[in-house]
């Protein structure tokens, strides 16, 4: 079964026209990448996956995204944000709070848990999943805003953990880090794809071909092209694909 | 390099001037506090009796009832101040439609200008009469054996009168810098709480915990003012000696008390160095406010859960 099924998809800002009539289905349990070049529209895809771009009032979504088989305007937006757990590129942790405390905060807010005890649990159940319990285990008191870059956003990856999603979006998590913390992120995404789907944004495309399962390239608001990432690299369908990956445009 | 170096050479005079002004303000009051340390003590800030005369010798003053005039009532100020600045706050930047939205920005803009006599004449004609008919009356005959409650309310001229006004004047300036604060929350944070599928209420209380400082700050401006605030407080205040926990209480301020007196003072052989003492007193109390909000800050940088 598919997770995700988009279909016809169409999302405006006012009047422009960003995502033009976009179908995908995407499996379970695979690392889906998404690439384009920038302003192709793959931050907004994402944020329509899961509602978020609901906060912008400009924005206008036509369409509609299942998850599993159900359709998400049919759900509270809360649940579809709770399912589609979201990392951003920035790493965002809540600087102003703890380490444990941003891990705790989604479990709290939908009441996942009704203990302390269940929500040690849970915080330390979902650090360990974004491989960071070893490194923060001994203070997880201290303040998010005092952990590296790659260590802040390996946080984000287990608040969207803590929540037990079904489908886990990233919007080009790693391009604000370093090669290391980089690669430490890519292990963990093939890791967690054998309990979750991963639908990665990225602008690099060796990261795509390095641990995506399928590849989807999207240009001008378009899908162009989908498929296998290996046959997407090794032999494209699309002049446009071809170009894009190799380096001669965008 | 050079240019920047130079710049920076430039910009010391700058601020050599702004502290040592702030250097020579302290050292006037202290001087001038001199005299009636040497005759007083510290009575003048730990006694309560207030009494010019003619004659030197009988001449006496302790500032105690100023003081704690002056807390109480600020101290009322920020505890109204605190919740309407956050909600207008909130309410401004998340939920005003565009049009209401800048005319509650430019109502609050004109509220930080007026004169404070504006506010003063205003208090004494309407909110003193107001809060004695509404407020003090109903709870002074239904509760009058909590002691906050306990004081007849005669005039309407009190601690409590002192402190809503003052409150209402010192919002503008806490709303001000808390709602540019919460205006200006980076927005990947408002995406991550909702992300966690918060609720817009969730939501508000998560970045509120994000501009603590920034409310602190605001409260702190807040403060300032009203521990400093003098015609309009004189107008409500009763400005009487009296210390009482009761809202009901007349009371004074040090600065309406300054302002009362520092006009005949030069009469008498000591008040004016009580006077100077007693202004010393606010830059006291201003230290130890911000001692406080340090420590505070300090605290929530070193949070544990
Ligand atoms: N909030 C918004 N309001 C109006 N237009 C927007 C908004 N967000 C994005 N756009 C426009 O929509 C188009 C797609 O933007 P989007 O951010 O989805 O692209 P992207 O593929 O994620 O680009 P990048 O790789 O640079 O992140 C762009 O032309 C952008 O200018
Ligand atoms: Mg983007």
């Amino acid at each position: 079964m598919n997770s995700l099924e988009i279909i016809n998809l169409n999302v405006y800002y006012g009047n422009r026209h960003v995502i033009k009539g976009i179908n995908l289905k995407i499996p379970q349990k695979v690392v889906f990448a998404i690439i384009g070049p920038s302003g192709s529209g793959k931050s907004t895809l994402l944020r329509a996956i899961n509602r978020l771009i609901e906060l912008d009032e400009d924005a206008k979504v036509e369409g509609d995204v299942r998850l599993f088989k159900k359709s998400i305007y049919e759900m509270d937006p809360r649940e579809v944000r709770r399912r589609i757990g979201m990392v951003f590129q920035q790493p965002n942790p809540f600087p102003h709070m703890s380490i444990y405390d941003n891990v705790a905060l989604g479990p709290r807010l939908n009441k996942l848990v009704r203990n302390k005890e269940e929500l040690d649990y849970l915080v330390e159940w979902a650090l360990k999943k974004a491989a960071l319990w070893d490194e923060v285990k001994d203070r997880l008191g201290d303040l998010a805003s005092k952990l590296s870059g790659g260590q802040q956003q390996r946080l984000c990856i287990a608040r969207a953990l803590a929540l037990k999603p079904d489908v886990l979006l990233l919007d080009e998590p790693t391009s604000a880090l370093d090669p290391v913390s980089t690669a430490k992120i890519e292990n963990l995404l093939l890791e967690l794809k054998k309990s979750y789907t991963v639908v990665i944004v990225t602008h690099r495309i060796q990261q795509a071909a390095r641990i995506g399962d399928y590849t989807a390239f999207l240009l001008d608001g378009k899908l162009v092209e989908v498929g296998d990432t290996a046959q997407i690299f090794v032999n494209p369908k699309d002049r446009r694909t071809e170009a894009y990956i190799t380096g001669r445009f965008g | 390099m050079i240019i920047r170096d130079k710049f920076k050479i430039a910009l010391i005079p700058f601020s050599a001037l702004v502290f040592g002004i702030f250097a020579l303000i302290l050292i006037i009051f202290f001087a001038n506090s001199i005299q009636i340390f040497e005759k007083e003590g510290l009575a003048i800030y730990t006694t309560s009796r207030w009494l010019a005369s003619e004659d030197p010798s009988l001449e006496f003053y302790g500032v105690l009832p100023a003081i704690y005039g002056s807390l109480y009532t600020s101290g009322i100020a920020i505890l109204i101040a605190l919740p309407l600045s956050v909600a207008y706050s909130v309410f401004v930047v998340d939920y005003a439609p565009r049009r209401i939205k800048e005319w509650l920005i430019i109502a609050t803009d004109i509220m930080t200008g007026l004169p404070t006599i504006i506010y003063g004449i205003w208090g004494a004609f309407f909110l003193v009469p107001f809060v004695k008919k509404y407020l003090m009356e109903p709870l002074y005959e239904n509760f009058s054996f909590i002691p906050l409650f306990s004081y007849p309310p005669s005039t309407g001229h009190s601690f409590l009168s002192g402190g809503i006004l003052l409150g209402i004047m010192v919002t503008p300036f806490a709303a001000a810098i808390i709602r540019e604060a919460y205006r200006t929350i980076p927005y990947t944070y408002r995406e991550a709480v909702y992300a966690l599928g918060a609720t817009k209420y969730e939501a508000t209380r998560v970045l509120i915990g994000y501009i603590k400082p920034a409310i602190l700050a605001g409260l702190v401006l807040a403060f300032g003012r009203a521990i400093g605030e003098t015609v309009a407080v004189s107008l409500v205040i009763g400005n009487t000696f009296n210390i009482s926990p009761s809202l009901f209480a007349p009371g004074y301020t040090i600065s309406s008390l300054i302002a009362n007196q520092f006009g005949n003072a030069f009469i008498y052989e000591h008040m004016v160095s009580a006077l100077f003492a007693a202004g010393l007193s606010l830059s006291f109390i201003g230290l130890a406010v911000n001692l406080l909000v340090f420590r505070m800050l300090r605290r929530w940088e070193h949070a544990r859960s």
